[in-house]
């Protein structure tokens, strides 16, 4: 197999003590980040990447995507220990692991829902590495119209398969669109939606809008439900690790259903929060004993913790192999790989092997240095928590500024985080999704180039987009995708109205 | 949108007045789009061409949500938020904007500190003793990792500029 050599090769890349040591530095300011209220998985990769502009790309990627990791330990642990998810993708494992706690097996509760999560995780970098290759192979035959069809699917998927409104799915994403072509226009050079504003002239920054929208909105709702920690004194037993451990095998149907749920919604852009309540959902359902579901059912912390992770990892392969993230966390960091002059794509696997097998390398050893670190340190982040709001609060606050103020060294975009906190205050209250916001403000000019190109190609023609099998399949899945929603509706009218009628009759 | 202290704000009032502002926002982008020309030249699609269709389509999504408002929240008696929250909500992002204001002008550092000590202060209902230095050591740690260990300033203003910091 061609993809194992190349995988040894990036085992070669990364094994240094150095490397060694940034995984443990991600990992543990992910796990800070997860625990922590109001930053999460996307704010903590964007908080840290101005940081990493003068570190060579694959130290840079190796210190974030461990961060990505940690920070989806550190959600559950939260879960777990104070029914508070430190991520909405970690919603999920609160539903059984807290009550599993609360009965005095917070040590069980943990270790399943760590080892699970490795599990997912390793299972989605196995299925990152046999297919990876294969999917840039297949997307180097991609020209604009095609991905452009690409973004379509990736952007439809997105209004079909929310749970939110699809008209405010709409609005998140396109507002995320304009924001990305405020500046510089990259094809003709004309300055647009400046409004004569000169602070505008630079553009508005994907991360002033990722630490505004989830880190200041998010401590708004914090201090508006009024939070009180009460958790769960956790002292981690070895004793008990080890017979956890010899219990996991028990749960291998619903580790393998929950890691195939996780890696299909991880490719997918529906990402690992969908994930880890389908997952959640199909494992109650299929459960011969429902009964103990919600009071403490081990799998009911296997199954989302599984599928959460799973998702999460997978989420990095469209953003490899197609430069489409899957996730909000995944699209900062193509963010990232594009500021460090890497171009996300088919291409990258041909001119940066070293790069892209170093980065799925470090994956597995990333994820294996998570779970080891996580079970060690496991009651020093919850005493984290105990720790007030009133001085919590304000000192994310001031990591935050810092953050945004790193970016690009400008004062202005201190208040325009502010500006996005508001929105992501009241966008979250009243369902509109982030998510769709980001993706679209970080794909926004690829998208828009796309476009354009296939219009230049076609001399302003539509009829490009239909102009061959591979290009019109995207796009009619796209299509598909888009009108699935109200197809769905009909059906369901129809069908409510046969049974009204039936139940007249 | 009215505020009424018995009730609160009501959520039909926001969601109608969130999809108007998403619907302005939508025609300005319309508008500047058309500025710099939304239409074919002789070298393709103009720059305006792509964002003209963006703000269309949040013009769309906005008027559709702003129905949705009317099917969906109208008279349901939902609260976005009521006055006690409100308050909660002020007490925390006033002090917020007070930092950006005076970070703005005395720096990042010197405004973290005043900021912390004074969250604590006023809403953790510390002693000043603990208030103060607990702001200038988180302040002074922030130094330490971006200055020192990672090298990326950080906004520093006059009082920096005393102690011949820069």
């Amino acid at each position: 197999m061609e993809n194992i050599g190349l995988l040894i090769d990036g085992f070669g890349h990364i094994l240094s003590w150095n490397h060694i040591l940034l995984m443990m530095v991600g990992v543990t300011l992910g796990i800070l980040v997860g625990v922590l209220p109001g930053l999460g998985a996307p704010n903590g990769v964007s908080l840290l990447l101005p940081l990493t502009f003068s570190m060579d790309p694959i130290s840079a990627i190796i210190l974030l995507s461990c961060m990505y990791w940690g920070a989806l330990f550190g959600g559950s642990t939260t879960s777990i220990l104070f029914n508070i998810p430190g991520e909405p993708s970690s919603v999920a494992t609160t539903f059984d692991g807290y009550p599993m706690a609360k009965a005095g097996q917070a040590s069980r509760a943990l270790t399943l829902a760590f080892v699970s999560a490795g599990i997912g995780a390793l299972a989605g970098v196995v299925m990152i590495t046999l297919l990876s290759g294969w999917v840039a192979n297949f997307a180097l035959r991609f020209s604009s119209p095609e991905y452009f069809a690409v973004y379509f699917l990736a952007f439809a998927s997105f209004i079909s398969m929310g749970a939110q409104s699809p008209f405010k799915t709409l609005v998140s994403m396109m507002i995320g669109f304009a924001l990305a072509s405020v500046g510089m226009d990259t094809i003709s050079g004309d300055l647009r939606l400046t409004f004569d504003i000169p602070t505008l002239i630079k553009g508005v920054s994907f991360l002033i809008a990722v630490m505004g929208l989830f880190g200041i909105g998010e401590l708004l709702l914090t201090t508006e439900e009024g939070l009180r920690f009460e958790g769960i004194k956790a002292r981690v037993k070895l004793a008990e690790i080890g017979r956890t451990l010899v219990e996991i095998p028990r749960y291998w149907l619903t580790i393998a259903r929950s890691t195939i749920i996780g890696i299909w919604m991880g490719i997918t852009p529906a990402g690992p929060t969908a994930a880890s309540f389908m997952s959640y959902g199909v494992a109650r359902r299929s459960a011969r004993d429902k009964s103990k579901f919600g009071k403490g059912d081990p799998r009911g912390i296997v199954a989302p913790e599984t599928a959460d992770h799973s998702a999460g990892t997978s989420a990095l392969l469209p953003m490899l192999a197609l430069g489409v993230p899957g996730s909000a966390t995944a699209a900062v960091m193509m963010g990232g790989l594009m500021i460090w002059g890497l171009t996300p794509g088919p291409m990258l696997f041909t001119d940066r092997p070293d790069f892209v097998w170093g980065l799925i390398a470090s994956m597995y050893l990333g994820n294996v240095v998570a779970v080891i670190l996580v079970l060690a340190t496991v009651p020093l982040y919850a005493s984290i928590l105990r720790v007030p709001f009133s001085i919590i609060g304000p000192i994310i606050v001031a990591v935050i500024f810092s953050g945004a103020y790193q970016v690009a060294n400008s004062v202005s975009d201190i208040f325009m985080v502010i500006g996005f906190g508001v929105l992501g205050y009241v966008f979250k209250k009243l369902d509109y999704p982030l998510a769709p916001l980001v993706l679209a403000m970080v794909l926004g000019d690829k998208a828009e180039d796309a476009f354009r190109q296939s219009m230049l190609l076609s001399s302003g023609s539509l009829n490009i987009f239909w102009s061959n099998a591979l290009v019109s399949s995207l796009m009619a899945l796209g299509l598909a995708m888009l009108l699935s929603p109200v197809v769905f509706g009909l059906i369901g009218l129809v069908r409510k109205r046969k049974r009204d009628g039936s139940a007249a009759a | 949108m009215s505020e009424n202290s018995a009730n609160g704000l009501s959520r039909f009032a926001v969601e109608l007045g969130v999809a108007t502002l998403t619907g302005i926002f939508g025609a300005a982008v319309c508008y500047g789009a058309s500025d710099v020309g939304a239409g074919w030249s002789d070298f393709g699609p103009e720059a305006g061409y792509f964002p003209f269709y963006i703000g269309v389509l949040i013009i769309l999504g906005s008027v559709a949500n702003a129905i949705g408002a009317f099917v969906k929240h109208r008279g349901t008696g939902d609260i976005f938020i009521d006055g006690a929250r409100a308050r909660v909500v002020a007490s925390f992002f006033l002090p917020l904007i007070a930092f950006a204001g005076v970070s703005a002008w005395l720096g990042l550092y010197v405004g973290t500190a005043l900021y912390i000590a004074g969250a604590m202060l006023f809403q953790g209902r510390y002693k000043w003793w603990i208030s103060l230095p607990a702001g200038v050591a988180v302040s002074l740690f922030f130094f330490i990792v971006f200055e020192i260990g990672f090298k990326v300033p950080l906004l520093k203003g006059p009082v920096e500029a005393w102690f011949g910091i820069y």
